[in-house]
């Protein structure tokens, strides 16, 4: 009723506003996701020219040859995810309750590595992880690592790249649910004689909910896509989905292929998403707006 | 009245759609902008016209030029030079090009320096133009004569070295002292500390060669076979990685004690680790050259060739090769460097003699027709990719 009363200048506000963002989605996903989904359907080499074919085994070719690779990427992303998970939640839990007046000073401490580029934080544990490092040099003699036993060039140095790489993204949504949350309510269960583990997991976990949601999302979808950490700490044998596109792209120039396997990333990115949300709740993402309508 | 603004919406998106279409026609017409096509027959001269100005735009490898050549040069012609360092791998370089060349764009570069078959391979595809060879021929009379006539150019006439090394192995002397031969790679006691190259045409034939294997004359199955044997050795795990530049990190660290190598990064790791030396196969090196190719669209040919002269006289060329320690191409170094720098004028690895190279080969192509060559070219890709 309201809305219908105000002149048509005012009604048009938001739609004026979303314009920029819209204009900024379709130039730069949309119409590339089209030129990507029609070369993913060409067919030929760069010497012979590409020419639209509706090639569609560009698809099962990229999956036949590359499935190993996309199995590698998500078991990576989805235990780097985890463990990701398992750090963040306690910092974060600490930092938004027992951080006093240090809150902001830790959080600091939190994103101040990020402001060094993700490439020289990479390279940098190529150093701290070496076969002749302290590191290795520590867990070969408390017996973690065999005599020859090394770090780097592993699936552990993968995962731990990624791991590191992504925490701030699970880090801050966590913070900022927990912070939000009012403890008069943790209180109130007290009050009504839950246990302290009782009032955690009545309480504060549902309502960090959307914080563990969106950080966990914020991990697993750039970390499925991923291939720098491997460049820098895997080895031929951990090479993930991303890599396999970047190659096919840069060094045997199969476009379509690449395209294609860019596609199946996507959706399958996009399933996992979406029986995620499903599983997780969708209100948990979307906050209270879901109940209210 | 909600109908009315979704169908506002909806026209939101449609011009913004038509926007961006007109946007992108503008750009350079239709089509996905990846076509490519062989496009020979179609190769035009740079020519040079009147005195060189203006400003010049050069994509190198890194560690490939001193700091003082660039200066100097613009002191001298009064030409500011753009130079960057922007080719790292040949075919990573062909993937971020291709798409411009394709539409007769050099994205402003007027010299790329690039290895032996990715310069015939631009040029087959017409992404390339020849030299006016009059205004290149200062260069061209220096350039020494080993290095007149390679088959992919025999008139070198749209290549000009920018300098020529030796593939082999380097190797870790104090951790792997037996290291003499590709084969001691597939030893067991280095496992885990080996590496190779991805430059296919560097790693491949030194392992066929290895086995007795002619470069020059192999079969494509040959290089299968080849390919094969480095499978293996990667998936046991033997090999640690495959690397472009960045094997020296892990050579001068220590993950790394013996791997396929270039002869220059051998002596700048020398001089940070006097254990860490170029050894020459028993069974011979590859030579490459990486030269100096004008592209299509490239908006300043005359100060190209202004640049080529330039680093081809010897005094000048002196002092880029004294800084990267590759074979100089310009005939007349040799004895400015004994002045200057006497110990590198006796290394055989920037002075290299017939006898210490007589093994080896110049690097070549995988035999047969564009689809077996991407075919030896994606079985070798697998096994990088895993």
């Amino acid at each position: 009723m309201n809305g219908e009363s105000k002149p048509l200048s005012r009604r048009l506000i938001p739609y004026w506003l979303m314009g920029p963002g819209l204009l900024w989605l379709v130039l730069f996903f949309v119409i590339p996701l089209y030129f990507m989904a029609r070369l993913a359907l060409e067919s030929g080499t760069l010497e012979t020219g590409f020419s639209f074919t509706w090639e569609w085994a560009n698809f099962t070719d990229g999956w036949d040859r590359y499935s190993e690779q996309f199995f590698r990427s998500f078991i990576y992303a989805g235990s780097a995810t985890l463990i990701a998970l398992v750090i963040a939640y306690p910092l974060a839990y600490a930092i938004a309750f027992r951080g006093g007046r240090w809150k902001n000073a830790l959080l600091f401490a939190v994103v101040a590595p990020f402001f060094t580029t993700y490439l020289i934080r990479t390279i940098a544990w190529t150093t701290i992880l070496s076969d002749n490092g302290v590191v290795v040099d520590v867990l070969r003699t408390i017996g973690i690592l065999g005599d020859d036993g090394r770090v780097l060039a592993t699936p552990a140095a993968v995962i731990a790249g990624i791991t590191y790489n992504f925490l701030p993204f699970m880090v801050l949504p966590i913070y900022a649910s927990l912070e939000r949350l009012d403890p008069g309510l943790i209180e109130a269960a007290k009050d009504l004689y839950s246990s302290s583990r009782a009032a955690f997991l009545k309480v504060t976990l549902p309502l960090s909910m959307p914080g563990i949601v969106a950080g966990t999302l914020l991990t697993f979808i750039p970390a499925a896509g991923d291939y720098i950490n491997v460049i820098f700490l895997g080895s031929t044998n951990t090479s993930m989905v991303g890599n396999a596109i970047q190659s096919l792209y840069l060094n045997t120039r199969e476009y379509p292929t690449a395209a294609a396997l860019s596609f199946i990333l996507m959706a399958v990115i996009m399933a996992v998403v979406v029986i995620y949300i499903r599983f997780a709740g969708s209100e948990a993402l979307m906050g209270e707006e879901e109940e209210a309508t | 009245m909600r109908i009315g603004a979704r169908g506002f919406v909806r026209s939101l998106v449609a011009a913004a759609v038509l926007l961006a279409a007109l946007l992108l026609a503008a750009c350079g017409g239709g089509g996905s902008g990846i076509e490519g096509g062989a496009d020979t027959g179609n190769v035009s001269t740079a020519a040079a016209e009147g005195k060189p100005s203006g400003t010049l735009s050069i994509s190198n490898w890194p560690f490939y030029i001193d700091n003082q050549t660039v200066p100097d040069f613009e002191k001298a012609t009064g030409i500011s030079v753009k130079y960057q360092e922007d080719v790292n791998d040949n075919s990573e370089f062909f993937g971020k090009m291709q798409p411009l060349l394709d539409q007769g764009e050099s994205g402003g570069r007027d010299i790329m320096v690039v290895t032996d078959w990715m310069a015939n391979k631009m040029h087959n595809l017409g992404y390339l133009q020849d030299f006016d060879q009059e205004a290149v021929k200062p260069a061209m009379d220096n350039l020494v004569p080993s290095l007149q006539s390679p088959s992919f150019d025999p008139d070198r006439s749209f290549s000009l070295p920018w300098q020529s090394g030796m593939t082999g192995l380097v190797v870790n002397t104090a951790e792997a002292p037996d290291v003499k031969s590709v084969n001691d790679l597939f030893d067991p006691q280095y496992k885990g500390q080996v590496e190779m190259l991805t430059e296919m045409r560097d790693t491949v034939p030194l392992v066929m060669k290895a086995d007795g294997v002619d470069p020059t004359t192999a079969t494509k199955q040959d290089w299968l076979d080849a390919i094969d044997k480095i499978k293996e050795a990667s998936d046991s795990g033997q090999i640690r990685k495959f690397t472009g530049n960045n094997y020296t990190n892990d050579l001068a660290n220590g993950d790394a004690v013996a791997v396929i190598g270039w002869s220059g990064d051998a002596i700048q790791l020398q001089a940070d680790n006097p254990d860490i030396k170029f050894v020459m196969p028993e069974q011979g090196c590859m030579i490459w050259s990486d030269n100096m190719v004008i592209p299509v669209g490239a908006p300043n040919p005359t100060a190209a060739y202004a640049w080529m002269n330039y680093v081809y006289e010897p005094k000048n060329q002196a002092q880029i090769t004294d800084y990267n320690f590759y074979f100089s191409p310009v005939a007349g170094v040799k004895p400015l460097i004994e002045k200057t720098d006497p110990q590198a004028a006796k290394s055989p690895l920037i002075f290299p003699t017939d006898t210490y190279t007589k093994n080896c080969t110049t690097q070549v192509d995988p035999p047969g027709s564009d689809e077996d060559v991407a075919d030896v070219e994606q079985a070798f890709q697998a096994v990088v990719t895993g």
